[in-house]
């Protein structure tokens, strides 16, 4: 964990409202990042917003790039979004608990909702067996980064609300059949589909792990305004911070 | 190079800028970012007597120039502080100066907590919170009216010989009349401002946007009344001041001193930049050198009159 001045290199629109940012940050990438770490940014030029905004690691390219992708959501993605290259912004991380790659034997699933596939790319690109990507939005214009796991080997398999591509309906009804041992499952989208997906691995015994997505302050375990429910072991719960122990959590762990 | 070293009393700080409680964890989180003993002193997170889980979530929503939070408190109890590795362990260890922020739903707890606390090596003082806006008993029910106030601190004081610093809020009419009671308590210091109450409404969906429907506010957006109600403090007490509430940079600092503080914390500024007690510290020596002022006790209380 370490901060930096990084240098935007380019900031485009994927489609939609999806945009990825690249960053020269040789210090943050010299740190060993892995699947799942994220990354606190200060936003420059935005001085009446005081907090960073977290987002996870997309990608790592040679010894000093950094990609993120990113949704405009707010008045500080927004600004963001308009950064032009050349434009500095101080970066704090890697942080959080990161992903565990598959081992040899697993075949990775990864059930990805909205910007949830940026999070998993790390783990595509690390595993030894090309796998899986459900991946899940509310239209086909949402559906990102596909070509890029299709490059690593992946299967793909889309599932939208509205029907207009792929299965009509949620990412988590194609889950069922790969809820066996070969495989290993992960997950990142928003909140209620983690949630689905924790009753689903829970209720057959498969293990998963899942990164939690919440705003926070301070990025790195002292504010305690990002935390989740988690088991307690004695058969409560108890607030764990997901900058900290999470954003990445056992699905085993997390409780409903 | 300016002189640092800030006397609170019978307490020595190698500087005057300390972490604000609530906003640096409990130390540990921060280690990895620098050695902690480069601070004037760690203010760890609130501790009482049993562990506490806090509010439900949301805690917080960002404001224009600020945070409005209701963590509740959120802590392990003090059982596993002493004795848990990253907590008091850990802090001394790092040989930082280390004060403990303490509260209670009760008078006894808050008491039991100090008596406990009494007992180990390595504190440097008690900080105690009678002025968290967010948690319903204790905290700010004893922050807000004076013989509660009086009553806590002066049954902590019997069972202590620790320094005691008491913390207080800004959500009173007089703030001078809770200062004087806690040092006839026999509060060593005074701490000041804890966070001011306020309220944020989501207006698509009418509702509160903190789960605990209030909280409090911090950051830069206080600052003006921090410094204002320091200044009513140190004009109404003969006690160290720690004066807080919106310190961002050097500047920040020097005001909080000119109106009266001994020492400042930084607290909601770390999470924009979490070396900001750092630059906060160098500031003040850049100040200290271009005013070429010797030692940063000759500025405190030094405001002149318009």
């Amino acid at each position: 964990m370490l901060t930096e001045n990084a240098e935007i290199i380019s900031n485009t629109k994927l489609k939609d409202e999806y945009y990825k940012v690249t960053f020269r940050a040789s210090d943050i990438v010299s740190e060993n990042i892995l699947a799942g770490h994220f990354v606190h940014v200060k936003i420059s030029g935005l001085e009446e917003k005081i907090l960073r905004r977290p987002f996870s690691v997309f990608n790592v390219v040679k010894s000093d790039v950094l990609e993120i992708v990113y949704k405009v959501v707010g008045a500080g993605t927004k600004h963001f979004s308009s950064l032009e290259p050349g434009v500095k912004c101080n970066i704090l991380g890697p942080l959080g608990n990161p992903y565990t790659y598959p081992v040899n034997s697993e075949i990775p699933v990864l059930v990805a909702g909205g910007y949830g596939s940026a999070a998993m790319y790390l783990i595509a690109k690390n595993s030894c067996n090309p796998g899986i990507l459900l991946i899940g939005a509310r239209n086909s214009k949402e559906l990102i980064l596909i070509e890029e796991y299709r490059q690593l080997g992946f299967k793909i398999k889309i599932a939208t609300d509205d029907g207009s591509s792929g299965h009509k309906g949620l990412v988590t009804d194609l889950m069922e059949k790969y809820c066996k041992n070969q495989y290993k499952i992960y997950g990142c989208g928003p909140n209620p589909m983690m949630y689905t997906m924790v009753r689903m691995l829970n209720s057959r015994s498969v293990a998963g792990e899942l990164s939690l997505d919440h705003a926070m302050c301070c990025g790195v375990g002292g504010c305690y305004t990002c935390v989740v429910k988690v088991k307690d072991g004695r058969g409560g719960w108890k607030y764990s911070r997901t900058c900290k122990e999470g954003p990445v959590f056992k699905s085993s762990e997390i409780y409903i | 190079m300016a002189d640092f070293k800030t006397e609170l009393g019978k307490v020595t700080l190698k500087n005057p800028v300390m972490t604000a409680s609530g906003t640096f964890g409990y130390g540990y989180e921060y280690a990895e970012l620098y050695p902690l003993d480069k601070l004037g002193a760690v203010v760890v997170k609130g501790i009482s007597l049993d562990p506490v889980s806090g509010n439900p979530m949301p805690r917080h929503a960002e404001i224009t120039s600020g945070v409005i939070n209701a963590v509740g408190l959120q802590n392990p109890g003090v059982e596993e502080f002493i004795n848990g590795e990253k907590y008091l362990p850990f802090l001394r260890k790092s040989n930082a100066a280390a004060v403990i922020n303490i509260w209670g739903k009760t008078i006894n707890e808050y008491v039991e907590v100090a008596e406990i606390l009494n007992e180990q090596n390595g504190i440097t003082a008690l900080e105690i919170n009678i002025s968290c806006p967010n948690i319903k008993e204790g905290g700010i029910a004893f922050g807000t009216d004076l013989k509660m106030a009086n009553k806590v601190v002066s049954e902590i004081r019997k069972v202590t010989t620790l320094p005691l610093v008491t913390k207080l809020s800004p959500n009173v009419t007089r703030i001078a009349d809770f200062a004087k009671t806690v040092v006839d308590a026999g509060s060593d210091m005074i701490s000041l401002i804890n966070t001011l109450t306020g309220m944020v409404i989501d207006i698509e969906t009418r509702k509160p946007v903190l789960a605990n429907k209030i909280g409090g506010v911090s950051g830069p957006a206080v600052k003006p009344v921090a410094v204002k109600l320091v200044h009513e403090v140190y004009n109404a007490v003969d006690v160290p001041i720690i004066g807080m509430g919106g310190i961002q940079n050097g500047s920040d600092a020097i005001e909080f001193m000119l109106a009266g503080a001994d020492a400042v914390a930084v607290g909601t500024a770390v999470f924009s930049d979490p070396y900001a007690p750092l630059k906060v510290i160098e500031e003040i020596g850049q100040y200290l050198d271009r005013h070429n002022i010797k030692s940063v006790k000759d500025i405190v209380g030094r405001l002149e009159s318009v």
